[in-house]
């Protein structure tokens, strides 16, 4: 059998020299082992071009994947050489956060965030906690990767660990303990095989290590935050140093400085906060609004404690109606 | 009223992506686009004109799914099924994981040939309705949210406001009741929970409801994590947590929206995410089945569930009977008909397929 591809409307299409009698196309791998009794052949439609047959796929041929057609029932398979795919992936993990060289033994999640879209499906098989001193694999330290947790453009993966592991008094936590150990180091690894929405793995794989502190807890206390007010007539950013490393996707959703167009951004490793505005600072009362949602790497917000000790009354949730906010007084300029 | 009067219309739907499934009034099939946060009731166009009674049984799915979609099976991600109420045929949910084709798929399984076809998203009878970040609130809905809390003095001054309910970037799982969509899911940035309410047809009104429950291997009230699947039942839903609560929640409760409290009827197991629920009848009494990833089949009656108090206290008591079969690898599941259950089970190596379980044999 002659086969090869071609194109036909701009789209990649199989040809076999001769009247399409009995064909049928599948992947290569979908005819190892024998499975499948009724072979299930690949959605398309044949075409006639000059007496050859033209396979029209309802869904595009993959780039790496290898088709082979099939005549008659069990007739002899053509194999088609792959078609390439477009190169070495460009994507490449661009932070892994916290971004923090030490993290609480109650840290709830990490996060990965990539330089381009991503495709699904590929968390479990291509993230790993593991030890730093020898590199075994963390047992049953995540929640289960599926649903993946993407933000709306899958660019930012949010892996969680196991909450069961980290509440005390839960079984999962009595029976197996925390999935982070105090004092030892972790390394999160992302492979390269990590694909991304044009199919191509990473450009290179990434890791960060982290050594594992004392845990965090208690509620998050805006009041306890230190705020540098700008001067009116510049541009300067109004600061804000936290308590304590939060959830960076969280802070900048969670904090807004009310009716003043600019724009706010958390630092890298989520111990601060800074916002720029559009036109220069004027004499007043600035307000920050903090939404009671935002938490800490330990996933502890504003309004409760992650892991509450019921009989510590300093634990007791804010209402959850409750919308706090900073007040920053803006001065004139010194000079 | 006919599908027709469900003001949808043909064209393309745009979906990013396709996961939770659920069939609604006059065969219409409400879909989860997760990744674009939003819900879809589409027109299947069910060519059957008979319903098949014959059990279905198909070995190696993700083979049968790889090879029909022309890829690899690293490359199916299959999401949900749900058997079409009148014909008896499968839709799948189905991800064509990766590539620059990667994209969402809803795949017809012929219950009377076993052969494979797709609904095409791109041309299809259907109506949208978003999951907006601030759901248009109703006056009802905004007073319940308000009437939680006092206001509370902060740096001198007093400031009350509604809450935002989290921003659901996956969708675990949804079902038609009462003449609304049923949505639930997480976040992928704060922790909690959310079950949102869309009646249907789609008119731009939803309605969100924060969930309280008390999680017996937990000990605590309860009110971040996620449901992760649910199911219609007796006036409201019956909902599985990971690590394993059962919760019924009244109807009436989740229509007002705000803060709603369930009954925790059952606590199946720790270290475990259930995977599939599914109500079937049997001898005339109404049961239920929940797969999990850590424990086998478990099957409850209903009336159990109806006449169980809530469970309020720490570890046990553990309430409402529960008799583990003897079917393991269990994942999703739905209602094929009045004799049997569709299952998708793994065997030891792994290999999924779907096969029929008699209810009689349960």
């Amino acid at each position: 059998m002659e086969v090869g591809w071609g194109e036909r409307r701009g789209d990649v299409v199989l040809m076999v020299r001769g009247p399409a009698v009995g064909l049928r196309v599948y992947p290569a791998d979908a005819l190892g082992g024998d499975r499948t009794p009724r072979r299930q052949p690949m959605a398309g439609r044949w075409e006639t071009v000059d007496g050859d047959a033209v396979f029209v796929p309802r869904f595009p041929f993959l780039p790496g994947t290898e088709y082979a057609v099939v005549t008659g029932d069990d007739g002899p398979a053509a194999v088609l050489p792959r078609i390439p795919r477009p190169g070495t992936g460009q994507t490449s993990v661009v932070a892994i956060e916290p971004a923090l060289d030490v993290v609480p033994r109650n840290l709830l999640r990490f996060a990965v965030r990539f330089s381009s879209p991503m495709s699904e499906g590929w968390a479990a098989r291509a993230i790993r906690l593991e030890r730093a001193d020898d590199g075994a694999v963390v047992p049953g330290a995540f929640l289960g990767m599926e649903p993946e947790l993407w933000d709306a453009g899958r660019r930012r993966l949010t892996v969680l660990l196991d909450p069961a592991r980290i509440k005390r008094g839960l079984a999962p936590h009595l029976e197996a303990g925390y999935p982070l150990t105090e004092g030892a180091d972790v390394r999160l690894v992302v492979d390269a095989g990590f694909r991304d929405a044009e199919g191509r793995g990473l450009s290179a794989g990434a890791a960060a290590t982290f050594r594992v502190g004392p845990d965090l807890r208690g509620r998050v206390r805006p009041e306890t935050w230190s705020v540098s007010a700008p001067r009116a007539g510049t541009r300067e950013p109004l600061r804000i140093r936290f308590d304590r490393p939060l959830d960076r996707a969280l802070t900048d959703r969670c904090l807004r400085v009310d009716e003043l167009p600019g724009a706010g951004s958390a630092d890298a490793d989520g111990r601060g906060w800074a916002f720029v505005p559009d036109r220069p600072w004027v004499t007043g009362v600035v307000r920050v609004a903090v939404d009671p949602a935002l938490e800490d790497v330990a996933g502890n917000s504003v309004a409760r404690v992650f892991d509450r000790d019921l009989a510590g009354p300093a634990d007791d949730p804010l209402g959850a109606a409750d919308v706090v906010a900073l007040t920053v007084v803006v001065g004139p300029r010194s000079d | 009223m006919a599908i027709a009067d469900h003001g949808l219309q043909t064209g393309d739907t745009g979906m990013a992506s396709i996961g939770a499934l659920a069939f609604g009034p006059d065969d219409v099939l409400f879909a989860a686009d997760y990744q674009g946060a939003r819900v879809v009731a589409l027109d299947v166009a069910d060519p059957s004109t008979a319903a098949a009674t014959d059990p279905l049984d198909l070995t190696d799915l993700d083979g049968a799914l790889a090879a029909y979609l022309g890829c690899e099976r690293a490359d199916v991600a299959l999401r949900d099924l749900a058997v079409h109420p009148r014909t008896g045929n499968v839709y799948l949910s189905v991800m064509r994981g990766s590539g620059t084709a990667g994209q969402p798929v809803l795949v017809r399984l012929d219950r009377a040939d076993g052969s494979l076809s797709d609904v095409p998203l791109d041309a299809v009878a259907h109506a949208t309705a978003e999951l907006a970040d601030a759901p248009a609130v109703d006056d009802e809905l905004k007073d319940v949210w308000l009437g939680e809390g006092e206001g509370r003095e902060y740096n001198g001054r007093v400031i009350r406001a509604t809450r935002v309910p989290a921003r659901l970037s996956a969708i675990t799982d949804l079902a038609y009741v009462d003449g609304a969509v049923l949505v639930a899911g997480l976040s992928d940035e704060e922790f909690a929970s959310t079950l949102r309410r869309i009646p249907y047809p789609f008119d731009g009104r939803q309605a969100a409801s924060g969930l309280e429950i008390f999680h017996v291997s937990h000990g605590a009230w309860e009110t971040a994590a996620p449901i992760r699947r649910f199911v219609p039942h007796s006036g409201g839903i019956l909902a599985s947590y990971t690590c394993t609560p059962l919760v019924h929640f009244p109807m009436a409760d989740l229509a007002a929206g705000g803060r709603v409290t369930g009954r925790t009827v059952a606590e199946l197991g720790w270290g475990n995410q259930p995977l599939g629920m599914v109500a079937f009848e049997q001898d005339g009494a109404e049961q239920l089945l929940v797969s999990h990833t850590a424990y086998p089949l478990m099957k409850i009656a209903c009336a159990d569930i109806d006449r169980q108090e809530a469970l309020t206290e720490p570890k046990e008591p553990l309430g409402v009977p529960r008799t583990e079969e003897d079917v393991l690898g269990v994942s999703l599941m739905a209602a094929l008909d009045d004799q049997h259950v569709l299952v998708v089970q793994a065997d030891d190596a792994g290999v999924r397929s779907l096969r029929s379980l008699k209810t009689a044999s349960l």
